[in-house]
C-alpha cells in the first residue's frame, strides 16, 4: 500500500547537493526591483511614487482586484523608479525598483505574537490577503482566493504540500525540520476556517527527517496527519496529491475546491502564520541555490526582489572551472531556463539551479522520429496521450488536441518530454498549442462582444 | 561573469531526460531476440548464420543509402535497421536461398520503411511485409525444405494442417522443422523479458495469444484440447507474432483498449486463416491486416485522461494495492516453462524416441526378409544374445555385436528366415543395420537403422550399389577392393574403409550367429 498517483517518474533527485544546509537570511546590498505582477491575475498598482521612503514590509503596490495580491517592500531605502525591467521569462514588466540602503529598517514590529483565537474567519481571510501571500509551490496563486471557495463547509482536505518533487530543490524539507510548528499552526489557522476538513501533510518519503519532525509537531493535533508518499516525479503536483490524498481525478475546468481539496504549500502556510500571528507581510520566502556548477549550494530565505546575481555571487558564485550552461529559476523538471542573471527574485520563486552541462543539448542530439512506444502515455499524471496530441498540435489540428484529445488538462509537468526515448520536446508543443487555443477562445470572446 | 551569462543556454522545461533512447530501446529489442537466433544457428546449422547475418548486414546497408541518396542525416545508428533485418532473418527457413533475406531486407527498409519517411512512419511492420513480399514473389525458394527430419514432408503447421500428430516438444525447444526463429522457449524468454521491461505492451502480446487460443478453442472442432492448443500456438510463428512482430510500437495502437481490440483482431483472424486458409503462414497475414487497422483504431479510440473515465469515484480508495513486480513474474513464467518443458522433454522425447527407433527397425526388418508375414521373438537365440552382451560376438569380428533376432514366419506360420540387428563401429560412430537370413542361411538383404557416415563416402554404404551386393551370400563374406573375384566377395566401398569394414564385420558376425545358434536350433 502505497501513497502516490498513477503515472510518474524518476528523475535523479540532486538533492544530496543542498540538503543538509540549514536556511540562512540573505541581505543584499544592491538595489531590489519588484515586478507587480508576482502572482496569478491582475497586477498590483503601485502606491509609492518616485524617491519616496520606504520600509521593511511598507506596503508597495496594493491588490487590483479579487484575483490579484498587494506587494511589499523587503528593504528599506528610497523608491528609484517605477519603470520596465526585464523580468523571469525574458519580458519586460512594470517594476518598483528601490534603492536599498542596506539597512533593513522594518515598517513595524513582526516579532510580537498576537492572539488569534478571537479572531473569526474573515479576519483571518483579510489578515493573508493584505500579507500579499500567493501560493509559494511555484504558481503564485492568491492564497486568500484559495481560501474563500463558494463553500468551505463541503472541503474535506486541507493538504499541506511537502511533497518538493522537483529535482534539486530542498528548501522545504529545511524549513519542514526548523518550523515545523509554524507550519503546523498556519494548518491549524486554516482548518479554522474548513471546519468538516482533515489536515493531510504530504511529503515525499526521500526526506525523513522532515518526516519526523512534522509528525512531531502534528502529534496531538486534531485533525491532522502527516503522510508519506512515494518519492515519485511529479509527486508535488496538485492534482498528484489530490488523487493520492483523496483518489479523485477532476477535470481542468474544475478547481480542487470543486472536488473538496484545499491544497497549499508548506511554505505558503509559513507565510501565513507569520501574515495571522505577527501581520508579517509576505517579502522573503525560503530558496536553494543549487545545481553542479554552483560552488556552495545551500538554502536561504531570501528577500522578495534580490536579484538572482547578487545571490550566486554573493554565495561564493560558480565553482572554479566549472560554466553556467545553463541557469534555472526553480528545478530541472518546471524551472523555467534564465538568459540573464540580472533579474529579481520573485514571490513564488523557490531555487536557482545553476547547471555545467545542458542534458536537453545532448539530448537533442539523438532525437529521432516518435516511436510511438507509449512510454509519455504510461508516465502521464492525468492519464492523456501525449504522442497523439503531440502529432495533431504539429499538425496544426487545435480542434482534436483540445476536445479529442483533452490537450487543456495538460499540467505541463514534463514527465512525458522526460519519459521520451525519441527525445522528442512534447511539453514545449503542447505550451505552444495550449496558448494559441487560449488565444483562439479570447479572440472569439472579443468578437461575441 | 557577464561573459558566462551571455553563454547561457535556453530552452523549455524539462531540462532534464530519461536515460532511455532509442537505440537503447532496439539493442533491448535485438538482445531480445539473441536467444531465438542462437537456438536457431545451433539447430540449423551455418546456413541459419549465413541468412541472419546477410539479412542484419543488407537492412543496415540498405538505410545507409537510402539516406545518402536522399542526402539525408544517416539514421542506421538508431538501431532499428538492425531489429528489421533480424526480425526478417528469424522469420525465414534455415534452407532459404541467400538472395532472399537480401531482397527482403531492401525492400522492408526502403520501400516499407524509408519510403513512409523512415522510423516510426511506415504503416506496416517492415519485416512482415518483407517476408510477405518474398513469399509471393519466391514462393518454392520460401517453401521451408526440412533439414532436420528427412522423413517428414512437411513442416510442423503442414502436417497439421494435412491432420497429421506433430511433435510439441520439438516445435517448443525449435529443433523441429521450421523458420529460423522457431524455438518457442527461446522467444518467451526474449518476450517475458521485453515485457518484463516494460519495453512491449502485455496487452497487444496477450491479446493476440488468447485471441487465437479461443478462436481455435471454439471453432477448430476439437475444443479445448490442450495437444490440440498447444501444437498450434507453438507453431506458425504465432508466439514470434505476438511478442515481436505485432508489438512494433509504429503498427500498433496506442490506447489500452485499442491495443486490446488489435490484439483480438490479429488473434482471431490468424485463428481463421489457420483453419481455413490453405498456406501455414498465414499469422503474417494476420498481423499485416492488424497493422493496417491501427490508423482507424487510433482515431476512433482515444483514451480518456482519468478525470473523464467512468470509473465512478474511487474516492479514498487511492491507496494502489501491492503489485507483484512484472519482472518476478516473467522469471516465474520463464522458469516454470523452462521447468515443466525440461521435465516434459525428458518423459516424452524418451518414448517418442523408443517409438521412433522401434518404426524404423520394424520397416528396415520387413525390407531385409520380404518374404516374412510376421515375427516372433526367438528365445533361445536371445538368450545367447544376452549372454554376450556388451562384448563382442566373435573374436574375428572386432566391435560387431548383436542386438536382437527374430523369426520371420509367413502366413502359414512356418519359419522362412530370421532378422538380426547387428551394431558395428564406424568411422562416425556405431553403424547400426538389420540382417536378414533366409532359412537356407543365404542372405535375403541388409538395411541400416543407424549410419551416421561420411556424407559421400561411407554414406555410400546405404546405396544399392553396395547393399546390393549382399543378397544370396551365407556362410563368410569377404572384403575386397575393387571388382569381386569369388562367390562370397563384397566389393570395398572406394574411399570407406572403415565403414565397409564395420559393415564386413556385422555381416560376418550375424552369418556366423546363424551358423551356430540359429542353424543348430534348427
Amino acid at each position: 500500500m502505497k501513497n502516490t498517483f498513477r503515472g510518474g517518474v524518476h528523475p535523479a533527485g540532486h538533492k544530496e547537493l543542498s540538503r543538509e544546509s540549514r536556511l540562512r537570511l540573505f541581505d543584499p546590498k544592491g538595489e531590489m526591483v519588484f515586478p507587480l505582477s508576482q502572482h496569478i491575475g491582475k497586477p498590483a498598482k503601485p502606491v509609492v511614487q518616485k524617491n519616496d521612503e520606504v520600509k521593511v514590509g511598507q506596503l508597495l503596490a496594493e491588490a487590483d482586484g479579487f484575483i490579484s495580491a498587494p506587494i511589499h517592500s523587503s528593504c528599506s531605502g528610497t523608491v528609484k523608479a517605477i519603470e520596465k525591467r526585464r523580468v523571469i521569462g525574458g519580458a519586460l514588466a512594470d517594476c518598483i525598483v528601490i534603492n536599498n540602503d542596506g539597512q533593513f529598517t522594518p515598517f513595524a514590529d513582526y516579532s510580537k505574537r498576537q492572539d488569534a483565537n478571537k479572531l473569526s474567519n474573515q479576519e483571518i481571510i483579510k489578515r493573508v490577503q493584505k500579507a500579499g501571500v500567493v501560493g509559494l509551490g511555484g504558481a503564485g496563486f492568491p492564497t486568500c482566493v484559495k481560501l474563500q471557495p463558494k463553500n468551505p463547509d463541503a472541503i474535506e482536505y486541507v493538504i499541506a504540500n511537502g511533497a518538493e518533487c522537483e529535482p534539486y530543490l530542498t528548501c522545504n524539507d529545511q524549513m519542514m525540520r526548523i518550523h515545523s510548528n509554524e507550519i503546523v499552526e498556519g494548518l491549524e489557522l486554516v482548518l479554522r476556517i474548513f471546519p468538516n476538513a482533515e489536515g493531510v501533510i504530504c511529503i515525499e518519503d526521500n526526506k525523513p527527517e522532515a518526516i519526523e519532525a512534522m509528525k512531531r509537531a502534528a502529534s496531538g493535533k486534531s485533525r491532522m496527519s502527516v503522510k508519506a508518499m512515494v518519492t515519485k516525479y511529479p509527486q508535488g503536483g496538485e492534482r498528484s496529491l489530490i488523487q493520492a490524498v483523496a483518489g479523485v481525478d477532476f477535470p481542468t475546468a474544475q478547481l480542487p475546491a470543486d472536488v473538496g481539496c484545499i491544497v497549499q504549500n508548506v511554505g505558503t502556510l509559513y507565510a501565513i502564520q507569520r501574515a495571522v500571528l505577527y501581520g508579517e507581510p509576505l517579502f522573503s520566502q525560503c530558496f536553494t541555490l543549487t545545481g553542479e556548477a554552483v560552488a556552495n549550494p545551500g538554502n536561504y530565505i531570501v528577500r522578495v526582489g534580490t536579484s538572482f546575481a547578487e545571490l550566486l555571487e554573493e554565495a561564493g558564485g560558480l565553482k572554479d572551472g566549472a560554466e553556467m550552461k545553463k541557469a534555472l529559476c526553480g528545478g530541472p523538471m518546471m524551472g523555467i531556463a534564465l538568459g540573464s542573471l540580472d533579474i529579481p527574485i520573485q514571490k513564488q520563486n523557490n531555487g536557482l539551479t545553476v547547471l555545467a552541462e545542458d542534458p536537453v543539448e545532448a539530448a537533442e542530439a539523438l532525437m529521432t522520429n516518435c516511436l510511438r512506444c507509449g512510454r509519455c502515455q504510461t508516465v502521464c499524471p492525468l492519464g492523456l496521450t501525449p504522442q497523439l496530441m503531440c502529432d495533431a498540435a504539429i499538425a496544426g489540428d487545435l480542434e482534436r488536441f483540445e476536445k479529442k484529445l483533452y490537450g487543456m488538462d495538460c499540467i505541463q509537468c514534463g514527465s512525458c518530454t522526460f519519459a521520451c526515448p525519441a527525445k522528442r520536446p512534447l511539453t514545449p508543443v503542447f505550451k505552444q498549442a495550449k496558448a494559441e487555443i487560449l488565444e483562439n477562445r479570447k479572440r472569439e470572446g472579443g468578437g461575441q462582444k | 561573469m557577464n561573459a558566462a551569462v551571455n553563454t547561457v543556454n535556453l530552452s523549455s522545461a524539462p531540462h532534464v531526460r530519461d536515460k532511455w533512447t532509442t537505440p537503447f530501446i532496439m539493442r533491448m529489442v535485438a538482445l531480445s531476440l539473441m536467444p531465438a537466433t542462437i537456438v536457431g544457428i545451433l539447430v540449423y546449422g551455418w546456413n541459419a548464420f549465413a541468412i541472419v547475418a546477410l539479412s542484419v548486414i543488407s537492412a543496415v546497408a540498405a538505410e545507409w543509402v537510402f539516406c545518402k541518396i536522399c542526402r539525408k542525416p544517416s539514421t542506421i545508428w538508431d538501431g532499428s535497421a538492425v531489429v528489421t533485418g533480424l526480425l526478417l532473418a528469424l522469420s525465414l527457413g534455415p534452407q532459404t536461398p541467400l538472395y532472399c533475406p537480401v531482397i527482403g531486407s531492401i525492400f522492408a527498409i526502403v520501400v516499407c520503411k524509408c519510403c513512409f519517411g523512415g522510423l516510426g512512419k511506415n504503416f506496416i511492420n517492415p519485416a512482415l511485409a518483407a517476408r510477405c513480399f518474398l513469399l509471393i514473389s519466391f514462393a518454392n525458394a520460401m517453401a521451408i525444405k526440412p533439414v532436420i527430419d528427412a522423413v517428414a514432408t512437411a513442416t510442423p503447421v503442414g502436417a497439421m494442417k494435412a491432420g497429421e500428430t506433430v511433435n510439441i516438444t520439438k516445435m517448443f525447444l525449435g529443433t523441429a522443422d521450421g523458420v529460423i526463429g522457431s524455438s518457442i522457449l527461446a522467444l518467451l524468454v526474449g518476450g517475458l523479458l521485453l515485457w518484463s521491461l516494460d519495453i512491449i505492451h502485455g496487452e497487444i502480446c496477450f491479446s493476440v495469444l488468447i485471441g487465437f487460443t479461443l478462436f481455435l478453442g471454439i471453432f477448430g472442432g476439437k475444443g479445448f484440447d490442450v495437444n490440440y492448443l498447444l501444437a498450434h500456438l507453438c507453431g506458425g510463428g504465432v508466439v514470434m507474432g505476438a511478442f515481436f512482430m505485432a508489438t512494433d510500437y509504429v503498427t500498433s495502437p496506442v490506447s489500452k483498449l485499442g491495443q486490446l481490440i488489435y490484439g483480438c483482431l490479429i488473434g482471431v483472424l490468424g485463428g481463421l486463416f489457420r483453419l481455413k486458409g490453405n498456406t501455414a503462414d498465414s499469422f503474417s497475414y494476420a498481423i499485416i491486416i492488424g497493422n493496417v487497422c491501427t490508423p482507424l483504431i487510433d482515431t476512433y479510440i482515444v483514451q480518456k485522461p482519468f478525470a473523464y473515465r467512468k470509473v465512478g469515484k474511487t474516492r479514498k480508495t487511492s491507496k494502489q494495492p501491492f503489485r507483484i513486480p512484472k519482472p518476478v513474474i516473467a522469471l516465474t513464467l520463464i522458469a516454470a516453462i523452462a521447468g515443466v518443458a525440461l521435465s516434459g522433454v525428458f518423459s516424452m522425447t524418451k518414448d517418442k524416441i523408443d517409438e521412433q527407433e522401434t518404426l524404423k527397425k520394424a520397416a528396415s526388418y520387413t525390407e531385409v526378409c520380404p518374404e516374412a508375414e510376421s515375427f516372433a521373438i526367438h528365445e533361445e537365440a536371445n538368450t545367447k544374445i544376452e549372454e554376450k552382451a556388451g562384448t563382442d560376438w566373435h573374436a574375428d569380428y572386432p566391435s560387431a555385436r548383436i542386438n536382437e533376432v527374430f523369426e520371420c514366419r509367413d502366413a502359414a506360420g512356418g519359419v522362412v528366415g530370421y532378422a538380426l540387428s547387428i551394431t558395428s563401429k564406424g568411422f562416425g560412430g556405431d553403424v547400426t543395420m538389420a540382417m536378414g537370413i533366409r532359412a537356407d542361411g543365404t542372405i535375403s538383404g541388409i538395411a541400416f537403422t543407424e549410419l551416421k557416415e561420411t556424407a559421400g563416402l561411407g554414406m555410400k554404404a546405404d546405396e544399392p550399389e553396395f547393399k546390393d551386393q549382399f543378397p544370396g551370400k551365407s556362410v563368410s563374406i569377404d572384403l575386397v577392393k575393387g571388382a569381386p573375384q569369388d562367390d562370397n566377395d563384397i566389393s570395398a566401398i572406394t574411399g570407406a574403409t572403415v565403414t565397409s569394414t564395420a559393415v564386413y564385420n556385422a555381416v560376418n558376425a550375424g552369418l556366423n550367429f546363424y551358423e551356430t545358434v540359429l542353424k543348430g536350433g534348427n
